[in-house]
Parts: C-alpha cells; sequence; structure tokens
C-alpha cells in the first residue's frame, strides 16, 4: 500500500505543480480566482433561494427529502459525466502511462495514483455545489447538529460510487475496444460527448420555463411517479436523502451506515477489477494503425501545389486531426451556432420564429448594429486564431530553417482560422434564410459584417497569440489550458467594439441601413489595415524571436 | 562553401558562442564535434537562420543568411536533431509540403521520393501518419524531404541516431557522394567512429569557441602522444 501511496503523491505533485508555469500565468489564476468570487456569491444566492422556496412548498406535505434526493442524483450524473474526460486521459492517454507500467508496480497501484488527480478534482464541484446545498437545507430545515455530522459524512463518500462506477464501465471498454487503434478517435468522441451533453442540458432547461422554485416544485408534485421511477435509478441518492432527513431515527442511521458501506465496497471493487482489467487495456496503447499500402493512391497524392495552399492544407489537417485541437476549435465555435438552431427548431411555433418579419419593422441603424452585435457573438471568439502560433509548439522552428517568408507563414494561418469559421457563418445562414425566413437584403447585410468581421478577428487572434505565444507543451490541450489568451481577446473586442457600437448608437447624424451599414464597413476596413501594419511590425520584431 | 565570420550568441547573461571563425570548403565531408552545451546545436541554428545572430555574419556559397534569409534557405537543407515534428501528417503529406516549400516540379518529386524513400525502406510506410513511425522513420523521412530540392549544402544534426546499420550506410554513401560532387557535407555528431571513418574535416568546439579545426591528418600528426580519437576529444574538451 506505501507504494501506491508514493505513486499517488507524486502523482498529484506533477499534476498540480506550479513549476514550468509563467508568473503571468500565475497571476491570470490570481485573477481569475478573484474574478470568480461574484459568480460564485451568485450561484450560492440562487441554490439559496431555490433550496428555500423548495422547502417551503414540499415541507408541509412531508416530501422535502425529495429536494436532496434531487441534488444527490445532479451530483451523480454531474461526477459521471464530467469524470470521463479525466479518467480517460489520466489512465489511458497520459504520455507517462507506459513508463509507469514499466516499473514494479501492482496494476491496482497504479491505478491507484493515476485515479487521484482525477478523483480529487471531483472535491472542487462537490465543495462547490453540494456543500452549500447540504448547508443551506440544514438551515431552511433547522437541523441539529446530528444532521451536520451525517451531511459531512456523506458529503465525503458521494463522488466514491460515480467515479468508481465509471472507472470500471471505461476499464472494461477500454479492454476491449481496440483503443490503439481508434486513440485520436475515442478522444474526438469524449470531446463530442461533453458538447453534447452541454447542449442538452440547455434543452432540458429550456424544456422546464416554469421558472423558480415554486414552477420546479409543483413539477415535483405531480410527477411523484416519475421521481420515485428515477430515485430508483439511483439507489444512494435516496439513501442519503432519507439519512440526512431522519437523522435520529434508527432508520436514518442504518441508510447512512449503508451509504459508507456501500462507497468502502466500491473502493475495493474499483482496486479488484483495476488489478485485473487495468493493464490489459493498457498494453498495446502505442503504436498506431498501418494502412493498407497503395502505390497508386501515393502518386495520384504527388503533385505541385501552390505554396500558401500547402500551408493552408497542413494548419487544416492538423487541427481536424488532432483531438485537443478539433474539440476547442472546431467543436466549439460550432457550440453557439448549433444551440441557435436548437432553440430555433425548439420555439419554432413561437414569437422567435417571427423574428424575421420583425427584423424588417427596426430602424435601419439599430438593426445593423444589432445585427453587428451578433456577429461578435458568432464569430468573436475564435480559437483557432489566437492558438495559430501555439498551435505548432516544437514544430515552429521549422517555419524559420524552410525558405518560407513570415507574411506568407502567418497569412495562411490567417486564413486557417477565416475558413473555420465560415463554417458558423454557413449554419447561421441556413438558420436566418430557411428557419427565421429573414429577407435577403438584411441577410446580404449580414453576410457582409460576418465575412469583414471574421477577417478582422482572424488577424486579431492571431496578434496576440504572435505577441504572448506558448509553444512549450507537450501535450496539446495546454495551448488552451491555463491561457489566459481568450478572456484577453475577449476584452479587447469588447472594448474596442463596444465603444464603436455606443458611439455610432448615440451619433443621431448617423443613420438608415445603408449609412451605417457603410460607416461600420470603413471602419471595419481601416481596423483591418491597420492589423495588417501591427502585424508586420510584430512580426519583424517577434517572428524569429519566439521558442 | 560556408563562412561563419566572428560570430558570438548570448543567452540571459551567458555566452554560447564567442567570437566564432569556421570556414567550410566545398566537396567536404565536415565534422562538427563538442561536448554537451558546447554550443553546436546553437551554431548550427544560426547557420539555418532559426536563432538570429548576436555579432558577425554567416555566408552559405557566398550568400548572408542574415540579409538575404530566403536566397540562403533555398541552398540548404537541414536535418535537425529532433524528429518529432509534424506527427499528425502521412509521409507522403509531410513530403508533399517540403516539395512546395522548394517548388519541386511533379515529375521530379515523384522520382525523389519513389527513389529516396525506396532506399531508407519507408516507401510502404508513406500512408501512414509520422506519429505510428518509429524514431528512426521518423529521420528518415525528415532526411529524405532534406534531399527532396537537392541542396548544395547539407547541414545535418545528429543525422545518424536511431538509424538501423542499413539505413545508416546508405546515408553515409550518399554523403560521400554528394561531397564528392563538389558539395558540403556539414554535420555534428557525438560519435567519434563515425568522424573517423567519414569525415574529411573536423571542428571541434568547447566553451563556445573553435579548439581546433582541420583534416584528419593534421588533427592526428599535432596529437602524436595521442594514439585514438577518443583520447584527443577528451584531451581537447577537457574543463579547464
Amino acid at each position: 500500500m506505501s507504494n501506491a501511496w508514493k505513486l499517488m503523491k507524486i502523482m498529484v505533485k506533477m499534476q498540480l505543480s506550479w513549476a514550468g508555469k509563467s508568473s503571468s500565468e500565475k497571476v491570470g489564476y490570481v485573477i481569475m480566482a478573484f474574478a470568480l468570487i461574484p459568480f460564485g456569491a451568485l450561484i450560492l444566492f440562487s441554490l439559496n433561494n431555490l433550496i428555500g422556496s423548495l422547502y417551503d412548498a414540499l415541507a408541509p406535505t412531508g416530501n422535502e427529502s425529495v429536494i436532496l434526493a434531487l441534488f444527490f442524483i445532479l451530483m451523480f450524473v454531474i461526477f459521471f459525466v464530467t469524470s470521463i474526460g479525466t479518467v480517460l486521459s489520466s489512465f489511458y492517454f497520459a504520455e507517462d502511462v507506459e513508463s509507469f507500467v514499466a516499473l514494479p508496480f501492482h496494476p491496482y497501484q497504479i491505478v491507484l495514483g493515476k485515479s487521484a488527480v482525477p478523483f480529487l478534482s471531483l472535491y472542487g464541484l462537490n465543495a462547490l455545489l453540494l456543500l452549500p446545498v447540504l448547508l443551506f437545507y440544514g438551515l431552511h430545515s433547522s437541523a441539529g447538529l446530528l444532521y451536520y455530522l451525517f451531511a459531512i459524512l456523506l458529503w465525503a463518500v458521494t463522488p466514491v460510487i460515480p467515479f468508481v462506477l465509471l472507472s470500471i464501465v471505461l476499464m472494461f471498454l477500454m479492454r476491449f475496444a481496440n483503443i490503439s487503434k481508434n486513440k485520436d478517435r475515442t478522444k474526438i468522441i469524449v470531446g463530442m460527448f461533453g458538447f453534447i451533453f452541454a447542449i442538452g442540458i440547455n434543452v432540458v432547461i429550456r424544456l422546464d420555463s416554469g421558472g423558480g422554485g415554486s414552477g420546479a416544485a409543483d413539477l415535483i408534485r405531480e410527477q411523484n411517479g416519475l421521481l420515485e421511477l428515477v430515485t430508483g435509478f439511483f439507489p444512494t441518492a435516496y439513501f442519503s436523502s432519507i439519512a440526512l432527513t431522519q437523522p435520529a431515527s434508527l432508520t436514518g442511521v442504518l441508510y447512512l451506515l449503508l451509504m459508507l458501506g456501500l462507497s468502502i465496497g466500491f473502493a475495493i471493487l474499483f482496486l479488484t477489477v483495476g488489478q485485473k482489467v487495468y493493464f490489459k487495456g493498457v498494453l498495446g496503447l502505442s503504436g498506431g494503425t498501418r494502412s493498407r499500402f497503395d502505390e497508386r493512391k501515393i502518386h495520384k497524392t504527388i503533385k505541385q501545389k501552390p505554396l500558401i495552399y500547402s500551408l493552408w492544407l497542413k494548419e487544416m489537417r492538423i487541427i481536424f486531426r488532432t483531438p485537443a485541437f478539433f474539440t476547442q476549435i472546431v467543436v466549439q465555435s460550432l457550440f453557439f451556432p448549433v444551440f441557435l438552431l436548437v432553440i430555433l427548431f425548439m420555439e419554432s411555433n413561437t414569437s422567435v420564429a417571427s423574428l424575421g418579419s420583425l427584423l424588417t419593422q427596426l430602424e435601419g441603424k439599430k438593426l445593423v448594429l444589432g445585427l453587428f452585435g451578433f456577429t461578435l457573438l458568432a464569430v468573436g471568439m475564435t480559437p483557432a486564431s489566437f492558438s495559430s502560433i501555439s498551435r505548432d509548439g516544437k514544430s515552429w522552428f521549422n517555419h524559420l530553417h524552410l525558405p518560407i517568408a513570415p507574411q506568407t507563414v502567418l497569412r495562411s494561418k490567417i486564413i486557417t482560422a477565416f475558413t473555420l469559421n465560415l463554417l458558423t457563418i454557413a449554419i447561421l445562414s441556413f438558420a436566418a434564410l430557411f428557419l427565421l425566413q429573414v429577407s435577403f437584403k438584411i441577410w446580404t447585410l449580414w453576410l457582409l459584417l460576418a465575412l469583414v468581421t471574421n477577417w478582422v478577428t482572424s488577424i486579431g487572434g492571431l496578434i496576440i497569440d504572435l505577441y504572448s505565444p506558448k509553444l512549450d507543451w507537450t501535450d496539446e490541450r495546454e495551448v488552451f489550458k491555463g491561457r489566459f489568451i481568450g478572456l484577453a481577446m475577449l476584452a479587447i473586442e469588447a472594448t474596442v467594439f463596444g465603444t464603436l457600437i455606443l458611439i455610432l448608437w448615440n451619433v443621431s447624424a448617423i443613420s438608415g441601413i445603408w449609412v451605417t451599414t457603410g460607416v461600420l464597413l470603413t471602419f471595419l476596413i481601416i481596423l483591418i489595415a491597420a492589423c495588417h501594419a501591427g502585424l508586420k511590425r510584430l512580426s519583424n520584431k517577434r517572428y524569429y524571436s519566439i521558442h | 562553401m560556408i563562412e561563419l565570420k566572428s560570430i558570438s550568441k548570448s543567452f540571459t547573461g551567458k555566452q554560447a558562442v564567442k567570437n566564432l571563425n569556421l570556414t567550410v570548403p566545398d566537396g567536404k565531408i565536415f565534422g562538427f564535434l563538442g561536448p554537451n552545451g558546447a554550443g553546436k546545436s546553437t551554431t548550427i541554428k544560426m547557420m539555418t537562420g532559426i536563432l538570429p545572430i548576436d555579432e558577425g555574419s554567416i555566408t552559405i556559397n557566398g550568400v548572408d543568411i542574415t540579409d538575404y534569409p530566403m536566397e540562403a534557405k533555398h541552398l540548404f537543407g537541414y536535418v535537425p536533431d529532433r524528429s518529432d515534428i509534424f506527427l499528425r501528417l502521412k509521409g507522403i503529406e509531410y513530403l508533399n509540403f517540403i516539395a512546395d516549400v522548394f517548388q519541386v516540379s511533379k515529375e521530379v518529386r515523384k522520382e525523389k521520393i519513389d527513389y529516396l524513400t525506396k532506399s531508407f525502406g519507408i516507401y510502404e510506410a508513406l500512408d501512414d501518419h509520422i506519429q505510428t513511425y518509429s524514431h528512426g522513420m521518423r529521420q528518415k523521412i525528415v532526411v529524405s524531404g532534406v534531399l527532396l530540392h537537392d541542396p548544395d549544402v547539407w547541414i545535418l544534426d545528429e543525422p545518424l541516431s536511431g538509424l538501423d546499420p542499413k539505413s545508416s550506410h546508405t546515408l553515409k554513401e550518399m554523403m560521400r557522394e554528394h561531397a564528392e560532387r563538389g558539395k558540403i557535407v556539414f554535420f555534428s555528431t557525438h560519435v567519434l567512429e563515425v568522424v573517423e571513418q567519414l569525415c574529411d574535416e573536423v571542428a571541434i568546439i568547447n566553451h563556445g569557441r573553435v579548439q581546433f579545426q582541420g583534416n584528419m591528418t593534421e588533427m592526428k600528426q599535432q596529437f602524436q602522444d595521442d594514439d585514438n580519437l577518443e583520447r584527443l576529444f577528451l584531451e581537447l574538451t577537457e574543463n579547464e
């Protein structure tokens, strides 16, 4: 066991170490922590309100245990889903997996070590969500000391069962799935799953548009049968909530003991399965598939292409083939348009559907500025642009010894970011023309604004990344993780475009569709020219000195 | 001819290369030796335009790398010491990309790709992602890429590391043929046997300065007491 303990300590240390993080990154984390305080306060405030109103509505009929059961179910689902990515990457995709396998450790010891960081990270969410819920419930129900003692114990064991269940499922899947063949594909599917889950949650929230705690309470009362059915699938939620609502009774104590016993049982099961199955999934992780060699196919691909096209093709291939880039760049940028499409489809009978005809009734200037603001939301945040340089990582130096002019490399990167955003623009165009029935004139206007804005943000992101790139990464995810470049871009855009919109809105001399569009486009084109000039100066200074 | 004239390079206070002078004549295989941290890689990076030069100048066949970088870079092919690059591309995609950079015509690239990859035994792996290649195969694909446009000057950083005996032999033969055609092969290595067997001329560098430059016979004459290259190397690079 001492070996497992040593492994856990070393893995936690490696993951959480500040070594190798730049001071700006550290400052970024501190700023982020402070920025999260009001956000956290808001969550706490609304949780408290929700629990209060649910309690007031359900306590008279003696149904208050349902509140806790619901939150335990919610936590179970959250823990289960968030662990998919972390467990997969820690157990199977991390670069160090094979070096641990070669050391004289039992499989269960390595599994235990590997699960330390993903498991501990669940406690972050646990502290943020479940802890306040238990506290607020205690306050609203004026619970005694025993409740809080039970609550702490149950809080501590809540992540165990979902984590173990998920890990076991994944270990069995990995045992039989041909991972060495589909490593990248698996990562992409996991990334997509997160995306679909987020969209799904939004859809569910939209479906339950009752609003507020009393609406939810009505729903609970009406659908009592459904709830019982749901807790039937999550017996642990049922045990925990009963233990907490009747802490002083024998039933309460028994359920608490049952939960603690189950958690220990699951932990033992986890180690047993780990010992038996883990290595079978890990061995053969490295190495890949060799496709069948076809000489004619190879000869077909040999042809001369213009350099800029060749560079662009290389960028696109790398983005689409690298799971971290694909999910962070392609999938994420599709989030907004797909989300919008889902809403439009769901609300096709309501006021949203008539938005198209409403648009034409708006005053010209407001319409154009509104469209511009919307465009910024859609194509303003382009991970493809602010990862342009960093994506190359340690391969960056290749641009330096090959005879390619810096401007050509940078231009190919701008075009790459621009192309990827075209997908978003295409989906939005489809929504506008076919779902919202927006007039052709307005669509053309928007398209023009969107294309020009796309160019601006593509260069803007590249400039920021060139100014402060992160090339020294070992895992592609580091290009996005712990960097505040996206936030920096958002802040700059909000300042520049926010001021512009505000000025145009208030200057009465500018009015009407065409004048406003003209002024806006002129400004954007000047901005593009300025950005290109700035990029040229920056690249003269930075291009050869970043490593 | 490659000429390095009084070049210096510092990194945050530490001088990696100090007033270094080196002339590499045409038609030679030139070995560049030195212990770890001696300044070999820094020098090679300055020669290839990866690192800006603090002081001094470097010319390749008379073209200054700082003043005319594009022209100079067309003259050489560079094999870096790391081969874990462009891993998500397929072998053939990588070669096509490099050929596009050097504007190699379709016919020439087809012939070259066939010849080089068959010589190195990686022809049948061309349609696989470089990520699935072994270290040696990655090295071979990079070397093939460099030789596609038939550069006058080859600059190779540890080119033989990871190659199997057959490929190593093939590459050494190619190096010899290239030099015999009056061109330059400049390469760095740690393997002294290779130097003895292959090089026409060597330079030994330590603490950012050239400690010795000359041909193998000169070197042996100058250090008659040392019966082998290893002892000579150790003596030259001994830390003062």
